[in-house]
């Protein structure tokens, strides 16, 4: 039986992402007067939200041992939908069903393309992708298109007491996605899925079907962050998606540090998606140059995927 | 054949005139089989006979493409995974099938998790039923670690508990004890003996004489996907058995032949490798087999390894011939003529999706068959794979066949061509003929002699007491990560043997209670 994590090394493998996140706010904190308050935490919060509900939904697709990126380009479809057919003057219910519909026949693409054909997932979501930006650019022909109805907007910027409604939905989607997943039989299918299939498969689960369900609830996900997204920004500008295309797949990778070395989580996935914009706060907070922000991302998340991956390599074994 | 297990009322399982085609091979033709309720049924043949294709289209992994198949005469032509079980049929992979990241409760209760009101997972439940299942066949192992703390042995046993779970009445078991300790081998034995005496039907697939004639009533022997006789387990001699299951007549055990065994070629001291073992000190000397043998988890893997570099080790001096030489990675282990032949042969010694030849060539590819270290001689290349297909007789179609398609036994003689291509001096197997049939198993330790006999030292990694006793000339005992016992082979006895693999100390002065025990 091996120990408890008891070393540094061990406790750097398993928290890594929680330890450098907790460090963040404490030097941000120090060195930064406007960094520590409320207000620029309920920044960074309604910021984060949604990154991290389309992180939760690619969180999801990792667990399951696939990837799906094809929410670059959803979100973009997305946002031009509900702004145009909004400004066309439907009703905000309707509107809604109609971007829940479009959700679900993206993730039944991808079911069909990745499941259903087989074809490898980083190349069917990436095609689907390209669609669905096609699709938006046919529909809106490039043109930004605003939100002016303050009823729609207040659902993005309406508080509940201190808390902006965001943060709500962003933390109230994580907990279910965190209890689906950890507490009942198919959210532990999905994790079976992604770590043996096979074994899966032998116990007369139908595995096929488990994973197609993945791609839909995901692709609903990613509908919902899209929703936030286009309210958050006041209406469709053209490439929304593709700004959160890799903060998305950043986040989820963070998440791999954290909690669970090297495997997909969703505590994982928040505290990467809040690291991410804590980041970006608190760099802008100092007066770093916006350009040099990348820049940081990117060493932070070398040092991520190196933790999470070098903890990969302890279980598989080296080949030879 | 009078036997009341004969009696056509009582089969349970049979399988008439079954054949199976795969793209390439007719892995069974017009097989019949039949299953009486109550036995322990053997079902032997060399890899690539079809006993495990026969297996899974019992339980409908497969289908077949013609005949029929019945359980309780029900033909299950049209029934899934999910509808066999239901009829009471569990099967037991010889791929253990395992979530690693999962606990051992929840592995064994994959798919059948008992659930709380709200329809959430039941862990107090959960625990409770894994326990119940495993106490049937381990005591030791916890619910509560994930499956990838567990050693080999442990998964197994987690394995077979997990189908025992639907309360099956009839278990088929495809080579359960492979990877089992001795230990863990008289439990499930023990196990069998009780299940059967309360009516459970077994399928008993294995390559290990002494348990087909422990614990087996009858016998069914398959060949080339044929099935070649079923019968009494009385009738059929172990002689008779082989030549059934090969065709051709060969000898049980290698004759011990006299190699002239030359000067110290390797020579570990102090060694503590990091994962597991103390102080490891031993010479290894040339045309010399030395047999290390202990149960699973006793660390010889771990020491084989750490020699050659694939695992660090804490401190320790290995010589090479008289000079001592550091040997940080496998690369180092390679160009100072040291050898591995791998256990896990599908993770650790194969790329499955590459071709036979480009395995065969992996070592010795920059050594023996490149131009100015830039291109491949590939007339050189494959002239030479041709020669070691047919040296080691791989049955495979072309040197270009994909790895991972071949039977199990044949991937392992792949690994084996691989490093005989490379000439090492000092080969390491690692046992070298878990799961392989019986002709193929003769077949290496054919190889490894001829080896000796050119002069290579032989370290020959094994869990199987009698394969260690008739090959090697010097045998280490490893027991929790130490070497308790050095035994020359002509001076040493079976029991004795097993007497130290299972870490007994003294055997001279305990002889005469242990003869009592028996």
């Amino acid at each position: 039986m091996k120990k408890k994590p008891t070393t540094l090394g061990q406790i750097i493998n398993n928290y890594g992402t929680t330890f450098a996140f907790i460090l963040a706010i404490i030097v941000f904190s120090i060195i930064s007067k406007r960094f520590f308050s409320v207000e620029n935490f309920q920044n960074i919060l309604v910021q984060s939200t949604s990154l991290g509900i389309c992180a939760f939904g690619l969180t999801l697709v990792l667990i399951a041992g696939e990837i799906d990126l094809s929410y670059g380009g959803l979100i973009g479809l997305v946002g031009a939908v509900l702004a145009g057919m909004l400004k066309q003057g439907y009703s905000p219910l309707f509107v809604s069903l109609v971007i829940l519909a479009i959700g679900l026949t993206t993730g039944l693409l991808n079911a069909i393309l990745i499941v259903g054909l087989k074809l490898p997932s980083f190349l069917a979501s990436v095609a689907v992708m390209f669609l669905c930006m096609g699709t938006e650019r046919v529909y809106n022909l490039g043109i930004t298109t605003w939100i002016r109805d303050p009823q729609v907007l207040s659902i993005v910027q309406a508080y509940i007491g201190p808390v902006p409604a965001p943060v709500i939905y962003l933390f109230g989607i994580f907990v279910i996605c965190y209890f689906l997943q950890t507490q009942t039989r198919m959210g532990q299918y999905v994790r079976a899925l992604g770590e043996n299939i096979d074994a899966v498969k032998e116990v007369g689960i139908r595995a096929s079907l488990t994973k197609a369900a993945v791609f839909v609830v995901a692709a609903v996900l990613f509908t919902f962050a899209a929703y936030i997204e286009t309210l958050r920004n006041g209406g469709a500008t053209m490439f929304a998606g593709r700004q959160l295309l890799l903060y998305v797949l950043a986040a989820s990778f963070l998440g791999m540090a954290t909690f669970k070395a090297g495997k997909a989580n969703f505590p994982g996935t928040l505290i990467g998606a809040l690291f991410l914009y804590t980041i970006t706060s608190g760099l802008a907070g100092l007066g770093i140059k916006y350009y040099l922000v990348p820049v940081v991302q990117g060493i932070i998340l070398i040092i991520a995927v190196a933790i999470s991956s070098a903890r990969r390599g302890k279980i598989e074994q080296i080949q030879f | 054949m009078n036997s009341p297990i004969d009696d056509q009322e009582n089969i349970v399982i049979r399988a008439e005139r079954v054949s199976k085609y795969f793209p390439g091979v007719q892995a069974l033709t017009d097989l019949n089989f039949a299953v009486s309720r109550g036995e322990v049924h053997a079902l032997c043949g060399e890899n690539g006979a079809g006993k495990s294709t026969l297996m899974k289209i019992i339980v409908r992994e497969y289908q077949e493409d013609e005949g029929n198949v019945f359980i309780e005469d029900q033909n299950v032509k049209n029934m899934d995974i999910r509808d066999v079980q239901q009829l009471g049929l569990s099967l037991v992979y010889q791929d253990l099938n395992l979530v690693p990241m999962l606990t051992v409760a929840h592995n064994i209760c994959l798919g059948q998790e008992p659930v709380t009101r709200l329809g959430t997972i039941d862990w107090k439940k959960m625990r409770f039923k894994a326990k119940e299942f495993l106490s049937e066949v381990s005591s030791q192992i916890s619910v509560d670690v994930t499956v990838e703390e567990l050693s080999i042995s442990e998964q197994q046993l987690v394995a077979i508990a997990r189908a025992l779970t639907t309360r099956p009445r009839f278990l088929i078991l495809d080579e359960p004890t492979a990877r089992l300790d001795q230990h863990a081998i008289e439990n499930l034995f023990s196990f069998l003996k009780n299940a059967k005496d309360s009516g459970l039907t077994v399928v008993y697939i294995s390559h290990q004489l002494e348990e087909i004639y422990r614990i087996c009533d009858r016998i069914t022997v398959l060949r080339d996907g044929k099935k070649i006789i079923t019968g009494s387990t009385k009738d059929i001699p172990q002689a008779e058995l082989v030549k059934y299951m090969v065709g051709r007549e060969i000898k049980q055990q290698v004759p011990k032949e006299i190699v002239p065994i030359g000067d110290v070629i390797l020579s570990v001291n102090d060694l503590y490798p990091e994962k597991k073992g103390e102080d490891i000190g031993f010479d290894l000397k040339s045309g010399e087999i030395l047999g290390i043998a202990g149960s699973i988890g006793a660390g010889k893997s771990e020491v084989a390894r750490a020699i050659f570099g694939a695992d660090r080790k804490k401190s320790g001096t290995i010589s090479i011939s008289g000079r001592e030489v550091k040997i940080p990675n496998p690369v180092e282990a390679i160009a100072a003529g040291i050898a591995l032949v791998p256990e896990e042969r599908r993770a650790q010694g194969l790329v499955g999706r590459e071709s036979v030849r480009k395995n065969i060539t992996m070592v010795s590819l920059a050594k023996k068959f490149c131009a100015a270290k830039l291109w491949i001689l590939q007339d050189k290349e494959k002239r030479a794979v041709k020669e070691s297909i047919d040296k080691l007789r791989i049955a495979t179609p072309s040197t270009e066949q994909e790895v991972g398609l071949l039977s199990g036994g044949t991937q392992q003689k792949v690994v084996v061509g691989k490093w005989l291509m490379g000439e090492s001096d000092i080969y390491i197997f690692d046992e070298p003929t878990k799961g392989i049939d019986v002709g193929g198993k003769q077949e290496i330790y054919g190889l490894i002699v001829d080896l000796a006999r050119q002069g290579a030292g032989i370290i020959f990694i094994s869990n199987e007491l009698l394969e260690v006793l008739s090959l090697c000339d010097r045998i280490l005992v490893m027991y929790h990560g130490q070497i308790i016992k050095e035994l020359l082979t002509q001076a040493t006895s079976r029991e004795e043997l097993l007497f130290y693999v299972m870490g007994g100390r003294d055997y001279e002065k305990k002889t005469n209670n242990i003869r009592a025990d028996h």
